[in-house]
C-alpha cells in the first residue's frame, strides 16, 4: 500500500465506486499515474460534464444533456405509446431492443414500502399529467418483474385506467425478482411483444 | 487466509438445510445480494447469496422476493455475522397472489417480522404465524382482516397485547368494547376509560377475541366490520410503533398509497 499522500487519496475515492475493491482501486490510481497528462485531464473534465450537463428531462424524467431529452423531441416516435419503466436504463435495455418506438417515462424507482418509498417520492403526477393531456392510448406498464415493480404495476393501473387508455404490463418472461437492466434483448423483445391489458 | 485454509474451513463448517422465510434484501456490491431471513430453529439470520443479482444465477432465481417461503442451505462463517448462502429454493411466492393490490402488503408483513425477529433467537411461532399469512396472501380472505389477525398475533407473540376479557381498572367484562392505551394503560371499558387511548368497539373486540382462537387457515370464517377495522388498523399501528419505538416504514407508504388510489390496497 502506498504512503504517497495525494495517492492514497485518488485510491480512497476509486473505492467508492461500485464493484471496485481496495486491489482494483490502487491499480487504477497507479495506472492514472501513468497516463501522459492529457489522458488524466480528459477524465476529470468528462465527470465534470457529467454532473453539470446530465439533467432530468422535465417531460419524461429520462436523463439526457438537452432538455426535453431525445425520446420526447424525436418526431420519429409514436407518442401515442407510452412505456413507464422504474429508471433511465431500463430504458436503455429497451432500446436495445430497437423494436418499440413510442415514448417513456421514468418512474424514478418503485413503491417500495420497506424502503419508505410512496407515491409522492416517483414521478406519478408527471405521468398522470403526461396521461390525461389526450394523445396517449395505450401506457405499458414495464416495472421490475418483482414483488414492488408488481405493485407499482398495479397501482398505477388503478390510477390510469379511469382516464380511459388501455393500460398493458409486459410478459414476465424474465425470472421473477431480477432486475430488467440484467435482460437481453430477445428477453426483452418477447416480454414488450407478450403484453396483457390489466 | 491460504487457499488450502479456506477449502479446509468449508469442510469444517456444516451445511445447514432449513425452511425459511425471505424477509429482505439488500444489495453487495455489483453481483451479491445480503439476505435476511427467517428461520424455525435459529432466528433470524444475515447471509451473503453471492452472483444473487445477475438474471443467469441459478442458485437464487425467484427466491429472494419478500415473504418467499424457501427451503435454503447455509454454512456459519467463524466470527461472522453474516452466514454465506449456497442455494435458495422458493416453495411459494406471494407473487403468486392473484389480486395483485395485496402486494403493497407483502412489504409491510415482511417489515413488522423483520423488527420484531431478533437474531439467533429461535421463535417458531412467529415464524409459523409468517409462513401462514404468506401462504393466505395467495387466497380470497380480505387483506384488511389478514392484516389485522397478523397484527393483533404479532403483538401477542411479542407479550405486550393487553387482555380484553375484564377491564384493567374496574374488573368488569367490557360488553360495549372500551378504550386501548397504547402508552402502557392496558385495556379499559368505557366507563373507566374516560378519554385516555384509542377506542374498541365492541365488535372490534369480538373480532380480536375471535382472532385469538382462530388458526389462521380457518380465518374465513371470522369477521371484521368497517368500523372495526378502522380501530384496530388505528390501535395496532400506535401499539407496534410504540413496541418498536418507532414508525413501520411500510405502514407509511401503505397510508399514502390508499389515500392517493383508494382501491390499489384494498379487497
Ligand atoms: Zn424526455
Ligand atoms: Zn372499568
Amino acid at each position: 500500500m502506498t504512503r504517497v499522500e495525494p495517492l492514497v487519496r485518488l485510491t480512497g475515492e476509486l473505492q467508492k465506486l461500485p464493484g471496485i475493491g481496495a486491489k482494483s482501486a490502487q491499480r487504477l490510481a497507479f495506472h492514472l499515474l501513468k497516463q501522459p497528462r492529457g489522458e488524466a485531464d480528459q477524465l476529470c473534465e468528462a465527470i465534470r460534464d457529467v454532473k453539470e450537463r446530465v439533467v432530468y428531462c422535465s417531460v419524461c424524467s429520462n436523463i439526457t444533456d438537452c432538455d426535453p431529452c431525445f425520446y420526447c423531441t424525436d418526431a420519429g416516435r409514436d407518442r401515442r405509446l407510452l412505456c413507464v419503466v422504474e429508471d433511465p436504463h431500463n430504458v436503455a435495455a429497451i432500446e436495445k431492443t430497437g423494436d418499440f418506438k413510442g415514448a417513456y417515462h421514468v418512474l424514478m424507482g418503485a413503491l417500495s414500502p420497506l424502503k419508505g418509498v410512496g407515491p409522492d417520492d416517483l414521478r406519478i403526477a408527471g405521468l398522470l399529467r403526461r396521461v390525461g393531456g389526450g394523445e396517449v392510448t395505450e401506457v405499458i406498464l414495464a416495472t421490475n418483474p418483482n414483488v414492488e415493480g408488481e405493485a407499482t404495476a398495479i397501482y398505477l393501473a388503478k390510477l390510469l385506467k379511469p382516464l380511459g387508455v388501455r393500460v398493458s404490463r409486459i410478459a414476465m418472461g424474465v425470472p421473477v425478482g431480477s432486475d430488467l437492466e440484467y435482460a437481453d434483448e430477445i428477453t426483452m423483445l418477447k416480454a414488450m411483444e407478450g403484453r396483457r391489458e390489466m | 487466509m491460504s487457499r488450502g485454509g479456506a477449502a479446509h474451513f468449508a469442510l469444517a463448517m456444516p451445511v445447514l438445510t432449513t425452511d425459511a422465510l425471505i424477509l429482505r434484501t439488500y444489495h453487495l456490491g455489483e453481483a451479491d445480494r445480503i439476505v435476511v431471513f427467517l428461520t424455525p430453529g435459529r432466528g433470524k439470520k444475515r447471509g451473503v447469496a453471492n452472483g444473487a443479482r445477475s438474471p443467469r444465477s441459478r442458485r437464487f432465481a425467484g427466491g429472494l422476493e419478500p415473504l418467499t417461503a424457501v427451503r435454503l442451505a447455509y454454512y456459519e462463517r467463524e466470527h461472522r455475522d453474516l452466514v454465506r448462502l449456497r442455494y435458495v429454493e422458493p416453495v411459494r411466492s406471494p407473487m403468486s397472489a392473484r389480486d395483485g393490490g395485496r402486494l403493497g402488503y407483502v412489504e409491510y408483513f415482511a417489515e413488522i417480522l423483520d423488527e420484531c425477529a431478533q437474531e439467533a433467537e429461535p421463535n417458531a411461532p412467529l415464524f409459523r404465524l409468517g409462513s401462514a399469512v404468506g401462504a393466505l396472501l395467495a387466497g380470497e380472505i380480505p387483506i384488511a382482516r389478514l392484516a389485522r389477525y397478523f397484527e393483533y398475533w404479532v403483538l401477542r407473540l411479542q407479550g405486550v397485547y393487553p387482555s380484553l376479557n375484564v377491564c384493567g381498572r374496574c374488573g368488569r367484562r367490557p360488553e360495549r368494547g372500551g378504550r386501548i392505551d397504547a402508552a402502557g394503560g392496558g385495556f379499559r371499558c368505557g366507563a373507566c376509560a374516560g378519554d385516555r387511548g384509542l377506542p374498541l368497539s365492541a365488535e372490534a373486540v369480538r373480532f380480536l377475541r375471535d382472532a385469538a382462537a382462530t388458526p389462521p387457515d380457518a380465518l374465513a370464517q371470522v369477521g371484521l366490520p368497517p368500523r372495526a377495522d378502522q380501530e384496530l388498523d388505528r390501535a395496532h399501528g400506535r401499539l407496534l410503533a410504540m413496541h418498536l419505538e418507532k414508525e413501520l416504514r411500510a405502514a407509511r407508504v401503505l397510508r399514502a398509497m390508499a389515500r392517493t388510489s383508494p382501491g390499489a390496497t384494498s379487497s
